[in-house]
Formats: C-alpha cells, structure tokens, sequence
C-alpha cells in the first residue's frame, strides 16, 4: 500500500466524518471505480454490481461515524463491498460454477505426477497468445465458485497481500493462501487443457 | 520431497518466501523431473499471465454507471444530516420519557430496587436533587414538569449508571 494512499484515506476519513464539503466527491473519486470493478468481478453483472454499488457507499457514508480505526479505511470499504455483493448472490439463485477439484492435479499413490505434463509456457511468450492467455483467466476465473473467486481477485486482481485480503474477508492468513494456491493451481490446469486442444485442433 | 508436495509448495518457491534448505530440496527434485518442471514452468506463467491482467486491467467504470452513481450518492448524502438530526431527536424524546417515568415512579414510591438505592445515596450527597424530589413527592410528579437542567443530566447520569438489565422501565 503506497503512503500516497494512506495519506489520502485518513483525510477522506477525516473529512467524512465531520460532513465537509466535498468530502463525498473525494470518496466516490478515490473509490467509485475500485467498487464497481470488485463488485463486477464478484457479481458478473453490471446492473447487480451497479446496485451494489449505491449499498456500499450508502453504507459506508451512514456508518463512518463508527467506523473504528483499527483497520485501513480501503480494506473496510473493500469489507463493506464483498459483504454487500456475497448478500446479494445470496439472494438469487447460486450461479452455475465449476467444482474446483476436477482441476487439481493429479497423483500416484507415490506423490508422483499420475499423467504426462505439456509445456507450454514457452508458447505464451508470444503476443498473440499472450492476449488471448488473459482473456482466458478472465473466462476461468468468472467459473470459479465465489468462496475462490473473492480471493482470487482481492489477492491476484486487486494485488492486495494475504494478511490485507485475510483483514477483509474475516478469515486466517493460511486459509488466504490456501485458497489462492488452488485457485491457481485450477487455473494452470484450465490453461492446459485450452491449450492443448488449440494444438490437437 | 515428492511431485505432490512440490505441487503444494509452488506459491512459496515462486514468490521467493521459501525457505532456502527446502528450496534446495525443490531444485534438486525439479532438476531431475521432467513433469515437475513442466508443471513449475506452466505454473510460473499463469501466474505471470494474472499479473499482466492485473496490470492491464483499468478501472474503467461505463460513464453512465458512474453518472447515475454520483447522482445517487450525492443526493443521498444531502439527505443524511437530516437522518442524523431525526435520530438524535428521536433520542432526546425517549430520553424525556425516561427522565419522566423515574421522577413519577420515585414521587409514587415504585421505584425498582436498584434505581431506589442509586437515587438514594446520590440524594444523601446532592442537595439539588434530594430538594427536587422532597418538593415532587409533596406535589405530586404530574404537577412537577421536567425537572431544570442541572437536575436533568444528573438524573440521566443516574438511568446510564443502572446495571445491564436493571435499565429503568416503568412496569
């Protein structure tokens, strides 16, 4: 987290508490964005994520008189959003998701690989692929229930640490990496199989 | 160290928080299989492809959506110091009734145990307030009014002071 950021919150904070003018302006410039996309990415629909959107500032501007300063202003806003979008996904009917262990890989009895291993990672060197290679973690990732996909994308999209993502979702550091080491690890699978198909097409 | 436990261990070893005797370990395994490294390989360029995407990922937010956003907002801010005055209000009314149904019960002698003592002995060492409820019970409370302010807020310090459970109410 850049000290830049910092600097900007605590003022944000400062000014929303004591209803300054402007003080909503900063906070939908600074996190309008940064909503709606996390939003997006946990929902996959704009017009959910949009109302989502309106709850969590709604949200955040009705409670930042409590708001306690025992953690950063962005991971409670960022808390505030994946709460709001996983009560709305509760609320409809569960999408339709891949179950993630069909994609882990596969062992002998001995802890050896179970089948032969392509690779392929000289072949996305390559632009073209290289574009093609993120619109397909995209695709894979939208597949992934939201229990991986939140984590996936506060950790890998949003870039945030383990321990920053672990604070917002109320979970332990390990579960973090847990869950974010399968979701890779499916990941890696899913691009296998894409490949190799393109090959054998 | 075997291909599965070199499967699970990956995150550590690519993001250069491993430890280095089992990252030794990992290397030697690695340099003689051919699919762990394969796997590695593969591995290191998913990971390397989610961090391209999150690089050329914009937060880009359709105008409409931001527009209808702002609006919403800004409006619903405007009306918030108008939430906060009706709840502080709503607050100061119930806080009244309060302060009233005490000085009643205390005029009438039903005042629950706990609220008798403290209304007692803080009695014993406040004038004002033992002279405030002396002229209440010779009145009558419903003649009384709300008590002045110095007795007020020493009447609401009282009611915050009850016990959990022991809150004042009228039965």
């Amino acid at each position: 987290m850049s000290a830049e950021r910092w600097k900007d919150d605590e003022a944000l904070l400062e000014n929303l508490r004591k209803g300054a003018p402007g003080a909503v302006d900063e906070l939908l410039r600074l996190y309008q964005g940064k909503i709606f996309n996390l939003a997006m990415s946990i929902l996959k629909n704009e017009s959910d994520a949009e109302e989502a959107a309106q709850d969590v500032f709604m949200t955040v501007i009705r409670k930042v008189e409590t708001f306690q300063g025992n953690s950063a202003f962005y991971s409670w806003i960022y808390r505030i959003c994946v709460n709001t979008c996983l009560m709305r996904l509760r609320g409809k009917r569960r999408n339709e998701t891949v179950s993630i262990e069909e994609f882990m890989p596969v062992f002998t009895d001995e802890g050896m690989h179970a089948s032969p291993m392509d690779d392929w990672s000289k072949e996305v060197e390559r632009d073209a692929l290289n574009e093609e290679l993120g619109r397909m973690i995209r695709k894979y990732t939208e597949e992934l229930s939201e229990k991986y996909r939140v984590v996936f994308v506060l950790s890998d999209v949003e870039g945030l640490s383990n321990e920053e993502t672990a604070k917002i979702l109320g979970l332990t550091v390990p579960a973090i990496k847990s869950r974010l080491h399968r979701a890779r690890l499916y990941l890696r699978e899913q691009l296998s199989r894409y490949i190799l198909e393109g090959k054998a097409g | 160290m075997n291909c599965k436990e070199l499967a699970y261990m990956l995150a550590d070893y690519c993001n250069g928080s491993m430890d280095p005797r089992l990252r030794e370990e990992l290397d030697a395994h690695l340099a003689k299989c051919e699919p762990c490294m394969a796997f590695t390989k593969t591995f290191r360029a998913t990971c390397e492809g989610t961090r391209k995407l999150r690089e050329a990922i914009e937060y880009a937010i359709p105008a409409e959506v931001r527009e209808r956003l702002d609006m919403f907002v800004r409006a619903a801010a405007l009306k918030y110091p108008e939430k906060v005055k009706e709840y502080r209000d709503q607050v100061e009314r119930d806080r009244r009734e309060k302060v009233a149904d005490l000085v009643g019960a205390a005029a009438a002698g039903k005042l629950p145990s706990a609220a008798a003592l403290l209304v007692e002995s803080h009695c014993a060492s406040c004038p004002g307030c033992s002279g405030y409820f002396d002229a209440v019970r010779k009145t009558g409370a419903s003649r009384a009014g709300d008590p002045p302010a110095g007795i007020r807020s020493h009447l609401i310090a009282l009611m915050q002071a009850l016990p959990p459970g022991e809150e004042f109410f009228l039965a």
